[in-house]
């Protein structure tokens, strides 16, 4: 990804906003019952640098959602269904390398130059001269190299995430053995130019790629040892510098221990560390405290908020706590079966929410201002989607359910700038009307 | 934890006119820790450690803290699913027999057995004649956290739901099942649901089948353990909301455990905090959410994301730092004392605080050697090196170590290669009043 002065002023000037940018995103399932449409046509824009919540009731489709952009989903029983993940990857601002200039906007990033056009816009990268990968269509080696580098993910269980055989040191050196494994060697004082058997071994074990021979050699050969030696130095270095990134006491303690020794938030704290180790551009967060308590919890968020402030990258805030979302989020999706049913601004999907969905979700949350008994539940449960009909997918538990709503789909679109809803009440025309245009 | 000075005064005993579903006083659960070959008990984790509260008819107790605070034990302790270690828990007491349980555990120790001996007889769980016990089971009854495995995923909702009415010969035949219907059709489910199996209900349906379980019976008491920990929002309003209803249509009591306090400031009327097996504080949740006397109350309540703040911004996350420390080995006077935010010198600091501080710092505890203790508040450590000593007492008396802690350290003297340190000698803190039907256990009295 090495570029030439010439590019860094191309792709500047025509810098685009979004990060990310999902469409018409579908991710079936099958099953005895049918094909579940789990995820069904989802549009939404991640922008540089902000926090998008992804709210929604168990089953809405959030947390595929956030697992398509990394393709971990199991395929089959799933199926890519249609649709586009574009992911806009980015290198270290040039001009400042990375601490913050005036070109870069402070951020110490910028996009990666479209290899196609070098930065000046072609249609491959729809004219905005920065490299645009469709998620859902790049070879598997490549999204190998983005997952853990471009894009990390946070997953909700520590406890499960966090493989129980291996210490802490161990699980957390993989994501840099895996990306960064060109830096380790130079910080050991290996050159990238030498040649010959010792190199090699010390660049595969390096890499993870290590054969049974270069184990051998750097257990019995003095100065293969010595040198395998500095790697694991610096690797070490870099893994309790990860680790001390999070808050972390006695980083070289915990690289240590196994993840069983530690506590819940020590956990989500390494799953942090890991996630953050390669400096990603964007952090698929999965509910990351939902196993946490409300003291550890907050600990958790303020440190996720400070870390993203401080690298300027962009966190999809997966959750199904609104009281969560609203505070740290500068954004937020309301999925519903499926579906992104509202999105905007905190301030507009929380003030003035548009969609009957949203205003029950809000309404069904315990404040100090309602009075026992008198919360307002949204009767029934979230559909089957086994096969759904071509009609709203709220509409049977809507209380403001009219004709409309049985007979077509409602199709996301604005009710204020920034501020779109998918809901007839807000759309009168009908659909038919609206696709003509 | 015999001192019984949390107990409601006689004025606040006769306030409350009508009386306990269930009283718990001093209770204990020690749960041992087994080691070697032998399994030899090697100590004990005091998972609830000398808790009292009464459970009044048709109010709900709100019962919180973080993990691992003892709240589930205390939990199975009141529904009698785990006998406790020591202390006792009276069933359906009158206000007159109230009255003479707070005059008894008033009463020094020695005095203390002859004044409760009938109250045992008549009301004491573990003491009271059988047929009373079948009352006590009849009248408590349970929903647990976790729907899937509290119902038999074998058995169908009418044996789950009717299982109880089986066992006390309440129902047979076509009645069972009608009163099976009945008790479907007050949580919202039907006749349809009848001969289904758990898996085939989604969770909130699931823990609507806990409850028509524990409705079976008619009880006095439910023990509500975290019942929609696991269920969404729009589902949990649903629960909550049927659980009000209930209770006003009943006239139930509700032990309600939670480590939610959005939750438990919407249903319940009393809180009580609880936190390493003990009670930090109980009032009622008006006072405790707007006036909390406990540190850890308002920290708990501050750690708390509300929607209903309208600007996010001026809410700004409280957090505490560290974690709960182990519970086999509590810290001295007041347990919360290591992440107190306002800790005092008289707040319990010893020895283990020391060895805390040092489990931070990177090469200090490598290098120590030795501990050896006089008593938990004074005591001797020996390191490797004459240097680590030094340092360590230096960090000791600099800034790293908190203020309050340094003015309760009466000595520190280096001594080649060992530290001798003495703190200065507290007792337990104790509840204490801190307004009407409102106790706390904090040093800081006019907090």
């Amino acid at each position: 990804m090495s570029i030439s002065k010439t590019d860094t002023t191309g792709a500047q000037t025509v810098a685009p906003a979004t990060i990310a940018s999902v469409r018409g995103l579908k991710v079936h399932f099958r099953s005895k019952a049918g094909r579940v449409h789990a995820v069904d046509g989802v549009d939404f824009d991640v922008r540089d640098g902000e926090t998008l919540g992804l709210v929604g009731e168990t089953g809405c489709g959030k947390s595929v959602t956030g697992r398509a952009f990394l393709r971990l989903l199991p395929v089959p029983p799933g199926i890519l269904a249609g649709g586009s993940v574009m992911f806009r990857p980015q290198t270290s601002c040039g001009g400042c390398g990375g601490e913050g200039c005036a070109q870069c906007g402070g951020s110490g990033r910028r996009p990666t130059p479209c290899p196609t056009c070098r930065g000046q816009g072609c249609p491959d990268c729809q004219g905005t001269g920065a490299e645009t990968l469709d998620l859902l269509k790049v070879s598997d080696k490549q999204m190998r190299g983005i997952r853990g580098d471009r894009i990390a993910m946070i997953f909700q269980d520590p406890g499960k995430a966090l493989n129980p055989t291996l210490t802490i040191g161990e699980q957390l050196g993989e994501v840099f053995l895996q990306h960064r494994s060109v830096d380790l060697l130079e910080e050991a004082g290996i050159d990238s130019g030498e040649s010959g058997f010792q190199a090699g071994a010390l660049r595969r074990l390096a890499g993870q790629r290590d054969r049974r021979t270069d184990r051998m050699a750097a257990a019995l050969w003095p100065p293969l040892r010595r040198r395998a030696q500095s790697v694991r130095q610096a690797l070490d270095n870099r893994i309790a510098a990860a680790l001390g990134e999070t808050q972390i006491p006695n980083p070289r303690n915990i690289m240590r221990s196994y993840p069983h020794e530690l506590s819940g938030g020590m956990r989500q704290r390494v799953m942090i560390a890991q996630a953050l180790a390669c400096d990603p551009d964007l952090i698929i967060a999965d509910e990351p405290t939902t196993a946490l308590d409300v003291t550890v919890q907050a600990r958790i968020l303020d440190l996720i908020g400070q870390l993203q402030a401080k690298r300027g990258s962009s966190v999809i805030y997966i959750s199904h706590d609104l009281s969560v979302v609203r505070r740290i989020c500068d954004r937020v999706a309301v999925m519903y079966a499926g579906r992104v049913v509202e999105i905007g601004e905190t301030d507009q999907i929380f003030n003035d929410p548009r969609h009957p969905y949203t205003k029950g979700l809000l309404a069904a949350v315990p404040t100090t201002r309602t009075p026992r008994g008198k919360l307002a539940a949204i009767p029934g449960s979230v559909p089957e989607l086994v096969d759904p009909k071509p009609s709203c997918r709220f509409a049977d538990r809507c209380a403001q359910v009219h004709a409309a709503c049985t007979a077509s789909d409602p199709i996301l679109s604005a009710v204020n700038p920034g501020h779109d809803v998918a809901c007839f009440l807000e759309h009168p025309t009908s659909p038919k009307t609206e696709a003509a245009e | 934890m015999t001192d019984m000075s949390r107990l409601p005064t006689p004025e606040q005993a006769s306030e409350a006119a009508s009386g306990s579903v269930l009283s718990l006083r001093g209770i204990s659960k020690h749960f041992p820790i087994r080691a070697g070959a032998l399994q030899r008990v090697v100590g004990h984790v005091r998972a609830v450690d000398g808790v009292s509260f009464d459970i009044r008819p048709g109010e709900t107790l709100g019962l919180v803290g973080e993990s691992g605070c003892g709240k589930t034990t205390l939990g199975r302790l009141a529904s009698g699913l785990l006998s406790p270690t020591s202390g006792g828990s009276y069933f359906n007491l009158d206000t007159a027999a109230l009255s003479k349980l707070n005059a008894a555990y008033a009463l020094p120790e020695d005095a203390r057995a002859a004044a409760l001996a009938p109250l045992e007889a008549a009301h004491g769980i573990a003491t009271m004649p059988k047929a009373a016990q079948s009352r006590f089971r009849r009248n408590c009854q349970m929903v647990f956290q976790d729907s899937f495995s509290s119902l038999n995923p074998r058995h169908l909702v009418i044996d789950i739901v009717g299982r109880p009415l089986r066992v006390h010969k309440e129902a047979s035949g076509e009645a069972l099942t009608e009163r099976v219907v009945e008790l479907l059709e007050q949580v919202g489910l039907g006749r349809q649901h009848l001969y289904r199996y758990p898996h085939q209900f989604s969770g909130g349906q699931r823990q609507r089948i806990s409850i028509a379980r524990a409705l079976a019976l008619d009880p006095e008491l439910i023990i509500l353990d975290e019942p929609t920990s696991a269920l969404d929002v729009s589902v949990q309003a649903q629960i909550l909301n049927l659980l009000n209803d209930l209770q006003a249509e009943r006239n139930l009591a509700y032990l309600f455990v939670t480590h939610d306090l959005s939750v438990v400031e919407h249903m319940a009327d009393r809180i009580v905090t609880m936190y390493l097996g003990r009670v930090v504080e109980a009032g009622p949740t008006r006072t405790l959410f707007d006036a909390a006397a406990h540190p850890y109350t308002r920290a708990l309540i501050a750690a708390k994301p509300d929607l209903a703040v309208d600007d996010p911004q001026v809410a700004k996350f409280a957090a505490l730092d560290g974690s709960i420390p182990d519970p086999a080995r509590p810290p001295r006077g007041c347990h919360f004392h290591t992440r107190c935010p306002v800790a005092t010198p008289n707040c319990g600091w010893e020895l283990d605080d020391i060895v805390r501080l040092l489990e931070r710092s990177e090469d200090l505890f490598e290098s120590l050697s030795d501990v050896s203790r006089h008593s938990d508040f004074a005591g001797e450590l020996a390191f490797e090196d004459e240097g680590s000593a030094e340092r360590l007492a230096q960090a000791l008396r600099s800034d790293a170590t908190p203020a309050s802690m340094r003015s309760a350290m009466e000595s520190l003297t280096v001594d080649g290669r060992t530290l001798r340190v003495r703190f200065q000698e507290v007792g337990e803190v104790q509840l204490s009043d801190r307004g009407p039907d409102h106790i706390a256990a904090c040093v800081i009295k006019d907090a």
